[in-house]
């Protein structure tokens, strides 16, 4: 399938809801070579969870250009540690892994973080999130571009066990 | 729940194309034939003003007023804001909402709109109380209900299919439980289609083509009325029940004559066409005005009120009790000043209007509309950032 960068660009612009720290990328002239747009981004909040120590982050990833870009790293100041997990099976059975070289973002084409599959995990909180409350949080990109967001926390439920993974002595 | 490649720049192609377009015809096609590519019926969320005021009425609207909880100060309400921006633009743009429990039910392609309204608590919040929008008195005809009334922000969402509506509702709703719980939420519908297909200005439920008088978007005319200094406007929320029993027992000249215009076409009593101006002057053979003197389209006309006007765009509703049924029409009208153009004309109607009869308003509410929002900004962010 080929597919119109220019047109997703215009299509897709960061919509989130930046504090004029995250930098609205201008529609992309086709000799450029475009960022990744940032959408849908939000963090489940651990409010009232199992585990008020970890959540995640989810989002949608559009790489406009011709080169493929891989999202490398996450930083969150109201986490101790932050990975890039994926869900994969062992054994039999579905488990939660640092992704190893990160999350790419195929040209022309989105990467989607999304419960149940590939997400930003936020580890050793240093206090509970409610639903209502905002997270910096930071990505970096291979090709060298820092994306600073303000992420919404919203309360969900679904797959929940996912991002709580049961005690292995249970 | 991951979309496929495919949707996804489906999603994208279809938010490229941008503007609304109304009244998709069916076309037939041939099976050999390849289908034409969808041509995108989604509404661009982004733009100086809130899209749906000036798009086509949608077939289906949910009205949300919310009282802000009191916890709720200037910072947690930007808050909201924010992430309700966001969800504005992934529902019109047919993705989920962040977050959405229910993702499948978000739909491309339905015309969706959502408008968001802050009532006057949100400008004492904002320390701009004088700025908010004005508040109505009660009216010699009015029977408010406080279930129906007021409310500290207002959530208006259309489409052309209802389960979208609901879902995008029930959306907005979630994501403001940490600040904002509902007051009163009223839903109702328009046909703005006629049966070929081309938009027409739509009935209520009293069978009258309503809507007529309206100032035409995009005229000089639209802009002085509608739209404030500031890119925003004002929305006045009427729930106004319409008693059908003792309307159906007029005769149709009797009904006509209450409103000044023919019941077919919406022609004035004085013309042929919808869009005939008004003859005020014109008398029958008894020397009567053939617009009565209490006729709805007289009083409320803008040669009547020094030139005053309006952009009235409703809904009509039914309101179900066991066996019994309410029927009404969601009055909505738009203007730069709600004091300075509506009042004035509610004060008329409410003192001599013919349709007062059968007419009972029941809720009243007030809001301001903001500007719209660019990518990367969001609603309200002038007032409250
Ligand atoms: C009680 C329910 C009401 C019904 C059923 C109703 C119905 C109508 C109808 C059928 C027309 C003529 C067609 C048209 O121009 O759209 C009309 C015109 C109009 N109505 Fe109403 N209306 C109601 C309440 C109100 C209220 C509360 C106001 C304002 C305070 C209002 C203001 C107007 C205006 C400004 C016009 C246009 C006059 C012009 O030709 O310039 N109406 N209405």
């Amino acid at each position: 399938m080929k597919l119109l960068a220019a047109t997703i660009a215009v299509a897709l612009p960061v919509l989130l809801s930046s504090c004029g720290t995250a930098e609205a990328p201008k529609p992309v002239a086709a000799a450029q070579t475009p960022r990744v747009l940032i959408e849908d981004a939000w963090v489940r909040a651990t409010v009232g969870t199992k585990d008020t120590t970890m959540t995640a982050a989810f989002m949608a990833l559009t790489n406009p250009g011709n080169a493929d870009i891989k999202l490398i790293s996450a930083t969150s100041p109201v986490a101790g540690m932050v990975q890039l997990h994926e869900m994969a099976m062992k054994d039999g059975k579905m488990v939660m892994q640092e992704k190893a070289g990160g999350v790419s973002v195929p040209a022309a084409s989105h990467a989607h973080l999304s419960p149940g599959g590939d997400h930003i995990m936020l580890m050793d909180l240093k206090k509970p999130l409610k639903p209502g409350d905002e997270v910096p949080l930071t990505l970096k990109f291979s090709d060298n571009t820092t994306h600073d967001l303000t992420v919404p926390v919203k309360a969900f439920t679904e797959e929940e066990e996912h991002y709580h993974p049961t005690p292995t002595a249970k | 729940m991951k979309p496929s490649r495919r949707q996804l720049f489906g999603y994208a192609g279809a938010a490229a194309a941008g503007a609304a377009v109304t009244g998709g015809a069916v076309v037939a096609l041939d099976k050999d034939t390849p289908a034409p590519a969808p041509v995108s019926r989604n509404i661009d969320p982004y733009g100086d003003r809130q899209p749906a005021i000036t798009a086509p009425s949608p077939r289906h609207g949910e009205l949300v007023a919310f009282n802000l909880l009191p916890g709720t100060d200037k910072a947690a309400l930007a808050r909201l804001l924010r992430l309700w921006s966001a969800d504005v633009v992934a529902l019109g743009n047919g993705r989920p909402a962040p977050g959405d429990t229910a993702p499948e039910l978000a739909t491309a392609n339905v015309a969706l709109t959502t408008t968001v309204g802050f009532g006057p608590k949100v400008f004492e919040l904002a320390g701009q109380k004088q700025a908010g929008p004005d508040e109505l008195p009660v009216m010699r005809h009015d029977r408010l209900q406080d279930g129906w009334s007021g409310g500290d922000l207002l959530i208006l969402v259309g489409a052309d299919d209802e389960l979208s509506v609901v879902h995008a509702v029930r959306r907005f709703v979630a994501d403001a439980r940490p600040f904002a719980t509902p007051a009163w939420r009223q839903s109702g519908f328009w046909n703005g289609t006629g049966p070929d297909g081309k938009p027409v200005t739509g009935r209520n439920l009293f069978g009258q083509v309503d809507g007529t008088g309206n100032p035409a978007v995009g005229t000089p005319e639209f802009d002085a009325t509608v739209w404030a200094a500031d890119g925003g406007t004002t929305l006045v929320v009427r729930r106004i029940k319409l008693n059908l029993d003792t309307w159906d027992e007029l005769t149709r000249s009797e009904q006509e004559r209450a409103i000044g215009r023919k019941l077919s076409t919406g022609a004035p009593l004085t013309g042929t066409a919808e869009h005939d101006e008004l003859d005020l002057e014109a008398r029958d053979a008894d020397g009567r005005p053939m617009i009565a003197a209490n006729a709805h389209a007289r009083l409320s006309h803008h040669s009547e009120n020094d030139g005053r006007r309006i952009f009235r765009k409703g809904l009509n509703y039914v309101h179900d009790t066991g066996t019994t049924r309410e029927s009404g029409l969601i009055f909505l009208s738009y203007q730069a000043d709600i004091t300075g153009q509506f009042f004035p004309l509610l004060a008329r109607l409410d003192a001599a209007d013919a349709l007062n009869e059968w007419t009972t308003t029941i809720g009243s509410a007030v809001f301001a509309i903001p500007p719209g929002f660019q990518p990367g900004g969001w609603i309200g962010q002038k007032l409250l950032g």
